[in-house]
């Protein structure tokens, strides 16, 4: 006698068997075989109608400061110098409250105010949703980072790509369903694409753009020395023997899916070096996202979204360079290159996708694993032109666009000095609620079974903040 | 308080203040004149309207009995739950609206709910109106189902689960047919099969039987010689001297190593790290590992491996080689911000996860916020638990008396850097810890006494000499715990015939599955302990089984009746892991290099060419050949592994320099002429299959070579390392 319920059981022979497509929709149809209904063609076996397809998640290492990018106060003027009256994270090193030298403008119809630092990105005001009440539970970057990818503070659980490739699968049976494209090795590393207890397919397969030729963008995608043919002959000879291996145990399943796949690897050498490949893109295209780190990461993204990849993580970091913007000193010369950079990919990104019809079912995500201290923070000279900004945790804003999400929109709200989050408040897990909704899934029923208990991203926390929604 | 957390959501969702107050409002409501009959009954309507839908609207997704969570403890669908109230308190009392907890929350003062929107100041007052009128409330004839508090449990109900049963010896019934079974665990398996009306399959064949069960003990394929030796004795005690050789061979202990290192989440790293800063890194982790190897090929018993992993330095205080055993807990993750309350308790929740689960099969960590939903697991156990671990500290333990050692109060006598030391652990100051409150480790309850999980035996056994650790490993290993033997015999049967008998392995608890059969793994597990606890003696009753032994053919009409081979009518056929198939190949290329441990070294680099045992382990970036092949994420106890099939997988063996190299090796270990093609092409099927290829494979494999490249061989040759049969066992 087995305690398992068979329609999981069956789930996990099916996810177990290793394509992408299956996932939560497998685990569906096969509840269905099993003498439900027939499927909700409106649902397409998803908990609701999705509003997004795919998820790209632009995420800012080290977190980018909320009063000099989304999140205006007037109030760090007219105060500036002034110790703030709280009990401070990290008081030795905080000096007063510091204004932002950048100049906040209202932009679109919709009058959203962003910051001087983001020209390109305002002139997509009405497309952006703002959320100016972020807030997250320690103003450390480990757990920070641990927290916004996978709901958790310690490294032992899955990121929100590789829960989102276990629900959803993959579009394209020839590329991963979950691709995190990192320039460098960002804090934490490796764990912020982990697939921990979920089956191997979905992790996040880690792309070092830094590269540009295929061979070193891809593990093992081409054969150092065979040509095509050359390849393909072994490759039919190696079938032939699979074929025959199977032919003499009749009924071994999985032996058909190892020869499945690996035919699929051997479309995937092509289909995946034309994707990876930004030669393919016009030289205005390129131009548009820019040549930086950042900006090529945004383009392969678009590239492999368009092909059916699930969910793309760009981390804006460099080689040699963990976490840019983590702004300790000097944060706003710091912040003037970066913004720059990101501006102008992200930008370039939106653009690119509404020109593709791909916006309205694309969620892109924008954000850090928190904000930055209103206040400054000096170090032993006291020089306050090189001042930076320490971590912050209790309010810092995010953006969010396309993929059913209500464009023009300015949610929440922190305290007059960009302390606290205190209107609309949104915690990391609210979010990871919302993008699982928008996708067609319930957060409280994508489980897994581990370790005896049913597992899911948000834990036993987040809501659905509907309001953001179109 | 702490800042951050003052603010911190955790915290804000939780209704505050103390369980302190009998409150006695059912007499304001209740013990009123006939007068007032009517006036309670306006209350009752006023609740009806204004107060119960609120609730029902906006409060019972996260606060009543049909929740998912019930969110900080508290319930608002019954009136004894409001006035019980959440974890810290109670949510209303009745005629005081300025002290309930629930008008506080609504209005937004010390916390905010419901989170998703402030309620209106009109529903507000609404509340303290009916709060300030005695908070009159029809649902107090509703029953209120009871959770399940430590007090609450019916031990010897709970004691008489299965799994909490000593394991006894069983006599297995007689069977029809009187010749197949070699011994007792065919007898079980064999009157389950014949009461489903199945036979089991035909013995399979020698060739089969010789690649199968040197896989299964050395993690190896034999070579030609060796499936020559056995194809040509036909001595009817052939197997048995087959088996004594692989069980005497040391590769039977790297490979049983690997096993055991899932169990404890062996790594050499954390997860994270901070600049270049590795003073929180395992160095000489591997040191861990040999041991266990060694102790695996001595045939250690294993009550004493497990004694002696947990309390080496209590049970053998001057062998220091024995000490190395502590890195099952000296090795376990540290977290970043370590010596934060909330981290280290995070941290002893690993231990316990990977002792409880790993050792006893028993998902004891669940119990952490809350008592265990499924097992007899108080919240209380569970800290009974940390107490242990929490006198206990991580111990780098100076390598010799050379090195640099650290000077600091906290840290005296260890190792400065991390390199000059071995990883392990040692007694700290005793202490008894309090229950954190939902796993909160800033909100305190009662103090607990350590002692071992109450359900394990009738009288309290305490952890109480020193950290309790020595206790600890006492009480694991007991042979009255009706557990450890169990859930070992059940990993190592899982091993071996592909299917474990609990498809749980590390839950053996409600929520996990039961035994397919029982009568079967309490015998075995009985007799493994009498046997000394012997790992070889468990293996060797496994693979001299007839059960064992039967073929992997599917045979559609048992397959009708029994597709999941529950009952054992063949044997499994299986894949092999990651080290089986990457060590398989080193060896049939002629390159494997056999010193037994040392250093750890990188798998997937083509001139490495030790075993995959040896690969380093890393939690922050796990070497990227095992993630894609199903390599367990080591930050956790793995139960058992994952098996996938993907594009990816098949890429690395289309196109990696590590399999280009093997080819290359084993072209030049079987030459090759322009004559020579078929007796080439036997030597290959002999190297990688253990067996002769067909006329048909031989025509199919000249043909290949026809276009007389010199690259053809290793190609046609890789065609072969990497074609299913390679790493699939019948």
């Amino acid at each position: 006698m087995t305690h398992d319920q068979p329609q999981r059981r069956d789930f996990f022979r099916t996810a177990g068997a290793g394509f992408g497509t299956v996932g939560l929709l497998g685990a569906m149809s096969a509840q269905q075989s099993l003498g439900s209904d027939g499927k909700t063609p409106a649902t397409n076996g998803l908990h609701h109608p999705a509003r997004a397809k795919r998820v790209i998640f632009l995420f800012m290492n080290g977190a980018p400061s909320h009063v000099d990018t989304f999140d205006p106060k007037p109030a760090l003027a007219k105060h500036e110098g002034k110790a703030p009256d709280q009990e401070l994270f990290n008081a030795n090193r905080a000096a007063g409250y510091m204004p932002s030298p950048f100049k906040f403008a209202a932009h679109g119809e919709s009058g959203m105010e962003m910051s001087e630092l983001f020209p390109r990105l305002s002139q997509h005001a009405d497309d952006l949703c703002n959320i100016r009440s972020m807030h997250t539970d320690v103003p450390n970057h480990e757990p920070g980072l641990l927290l916004m990818q996978s709901g958790n503070q310690q490294p032992i659980r899955p990121s929100m790509g590789s829960w989102l490739s276990y629900g959803l699968g993959s579009e394209n049976e020839n590329l991963p369903s979950f691709v995190a494209l990192a320039p460098g090795q960002p804090v934490v590393g490796p764990q912020l694409w982990s697939n921990a207890f979920l089956p191997g397919q979905h992790q996040g397969v880690e792309v070092d753009t830094n590269h540009r030729d295929i061979e070193k963008l891809i593990a093992n995608i081409r054969h150092p020395s065979m040509n095509r043919s050359t390849q393909r002959r072994q490759l039919d000879l190696i079938q032939t023997l699979n074929k025959k291996h199977l032919a003499d145990r009749p009924g071994e399943a999985a032996l058909e899916t190892h020869i499945r796949a690996m035919e699929m690897a051997f479309k995937m050498q092509s289909e995946a070096s034309e994707a990876f490949d930004l030669k393919n893109e016009s030289q205005a295209t390129r131009e548009s996202y820019g040549d930086s780190e950042f900006g090529r990461s945004c383009l392969l993204a678009r590239r492999l979204l368009e092909r059916g990849v699930r969910v793309v993580q760009c981390f804006y970091v460099k080689k040699g360079s963990k976490q840019p913007w983590d702004t300790h000193k000097n944060n706003n010369s710091g912040h003037q290159t970066l913004c720059a950079d990101s501006d102008r990919a992200t930008a370039a990104l939106l653009t690119d996708l509404k020109q593709r019809g791909m916006l309205e079912d694309t969620l892109v995500i924008w954000g850090g694993e928190f904000g930055r201290t209103p206040y400054a923070q000096i170090d032993k000279s006291k020089d306050l032109k090189k001042a930076g900004r320490d971590h912050h945790n209790t309010g810092f804003s995010m953006l969010l666009a396309g993929g059913g999400v209500r464009g023009g929109l300015t949610y929440g709200a922190t305290d007059e000095f960009g302390m606290h989050a205190i209107d609309k408040r949104v915690h990391v897990h609210d979010l990871h609620a919302t993008v699982l909704h928008l996708m067609g899934i319930d957060h409280k029923r994508l489980t897994f079974r581990y370790s005896g208990r049913d597992y899911r991203l948000t834990d036993v926390h987040g809501r659905v903040v509907s309001d953001l929604f179109a | 308080m702490h800042f951050t957390r003052l603010i911190s959501r955790s915290v804000s969702l939780r209704l505050a203040v103390s369980l302190c107050l009998a409150v006695s409002f059912c007499l304001a409501v209740f013990c009123l004149p006939a007068s007032a009959n009517e006036q309670q009954d306006q209350q009752i309507e006023f609740f009806e309207r204004k107060i119960r839908p609120v609730l029902v609207q906006h409060c019972y997704e996260c606060h009543s009995g049909d929740s998912d969570v019930i969110q900080g403890g508290l319930r608002l669908d019954h009136p004894d739950a409001m006035v019980r109230g959440g974890d810290n308190g109670a949510a209303v009392m009745p005629g005081e609206p300025e002290k309930s907890l629930l008008l506080a929350a609504i209005r937004y003062e010390e916390m905010e709910m419901p989170p998703d929107g402030k309620l209106s100041e009109a529903v507000a007052q609404d509340f303290e109106k009916w709060i300030a009128l005695g908070a009159a409330d029809p649902r107090a004839n509703d029953s209120l189902p009871q959770s399940n508090p430590a007090s609450d449990i019916d031990w010897d109900q709970a004691r008489a689960f299965w799994s909490f049963q000593e394991p006894i010896k069983h006599q297995p019934p007689s069977a029809k047919a009187t010749d197949w079974a070699a011994g007792k665990i065919d007898a079980f398996v064999l009157h389950r099969l014949e009461s489903a009306g199945i036979a089991p399959n035909a013995a399979a064949d020698r060739q089969t039987l010789i690649r199968r069960v040197t896989f299964d003990l050395t993690g190896l394929p034999p070579t030609p010689r060796d499936v020559e030796r056995f194809l040509s004795d036909d001595s009817p005690t052939s197997y048995q001297r087959l088996i004594e050789r692989l069980l005497s061979d040391p590769r039977r202990a790297e490979r049983w190593s690997r096993m055991w290192l899932d169990v404890v989440r062996y790594a050499e790293d954390q997860a994270h790290i901070v600049g270049g800063n590795d003073s929180l890194t395992y160095p000489n982790a591997y040191r861990y590992r040999d041991w266990v190897i060694s102790a695996l090929a001595g045939d250690m018993p294993f009550d004493q491996f497990i004694k002696l992993q947990l309390a080496a330095d209590l049970i053998v205080p001057d062998d220091q080689d024995a000490h190395l055993a502590l890195g099952l807990l000296g090795l376990g993750p540290k977290y970043y911000r370590r010596n934060d309350p909330t981290v280290m308790a995070d941290e002893w929740e690993d231990r316990i996860d990977t002792v409880s689960r790993g050792l006893i099969g028993l998902t004891v960590a669940c119990a952490r916020c809350h008592d265990h939903k499924f097992d007899p697991i108080p919240t209380s156990d569970y800290y009974a638990l940390a107490g242990v671990f929490a006198g206990t500290e991580m111990f780098n333990r100076p390598i010799n008396d050379t090195v640099e050692k650290q000077t600091g109060k906290k840290k005296k006598g260890e190792a400065k850097k991390p390199q000059d030391a071995v990883h392990i652990v040692r007694e700290g100051k005793p202490t008894d810890i309090a229950i954190q409150i939902r796993g909160d480790a800033t909100n305190k309850g009662p103090l607990v006494e350590r002692t071992f999980l109450t359900v394990l035996s009738k009288q309290p056994i305490p952890l109480s000499n020193g950290s309790g650790r020595g206790d600890l490993a006492n009480a694991i290993a007991d042979r009255k715990n009706p557990l450890t033997a169990r859930v070992i015999v059940n990993r190592i049967w899982m091993q071996l015939m592909g299917a474990p008998l609990v498809a749980t392995p590390s839950n053996f608890g409600k929520f996990g599955s039961r035994p397919t059969h029982p009568q079967l793994l309490d015998d075995l597990s009985v007799r493994f302990m009498e046997n000394d606890w012997s790992l070889k003696w468990l293996q060797r009753e496994i693979v001299l089984s007839s059960t064992y032994r039967q073929s992997s053919d599917i045979d559609p009409a048992k397959a009708a009746i029994d597709p999941e081979n529950t009952l054992r009518w063949r044997m499994n056929r299986r894949r092999l892991s990651a080290e089986g198939y990457r060590d398989a190949l080193l060896a049939v290329a002629g390159r494997m290099e056999t010193s037994i441990g040392g250093v750890s070294i990188e798998p997937d680099t083509k001139d490495s060419r030790r075993r995959t045992l040896y690969s380093k382990i890393s939690r922050l970036g796990l070497n990227p050949l095992l993630a894609r092949f199903d390599f367990p994420d080591p930050n956790a106890h793995s139960a058992k592994r994952h098996e996938t099939t993907t594009p990816l997988q098949k890429l690395f063996l289309l196109n990696s320099p590590f399999l280009i190299a093997q080819s290359t090796a084993l072209s030049d270990r079987i030459p090759i002429t322009s004559q020579s093609h078929q007796s080439a092409i036997q030597t290959a099927y002999q190297t990688l299959y253990a067996r002769q290829p067909t006329r048909q494979e031989i025509t199919l494999g000249e043909n290949y070579l026809l276009d007389g490249s010199q690259q053809a061989w290793p190609q046609y040759l890789q065609a072969l390392l990497i074609s299913n049969e390679m790493f699939m066992i019948d």
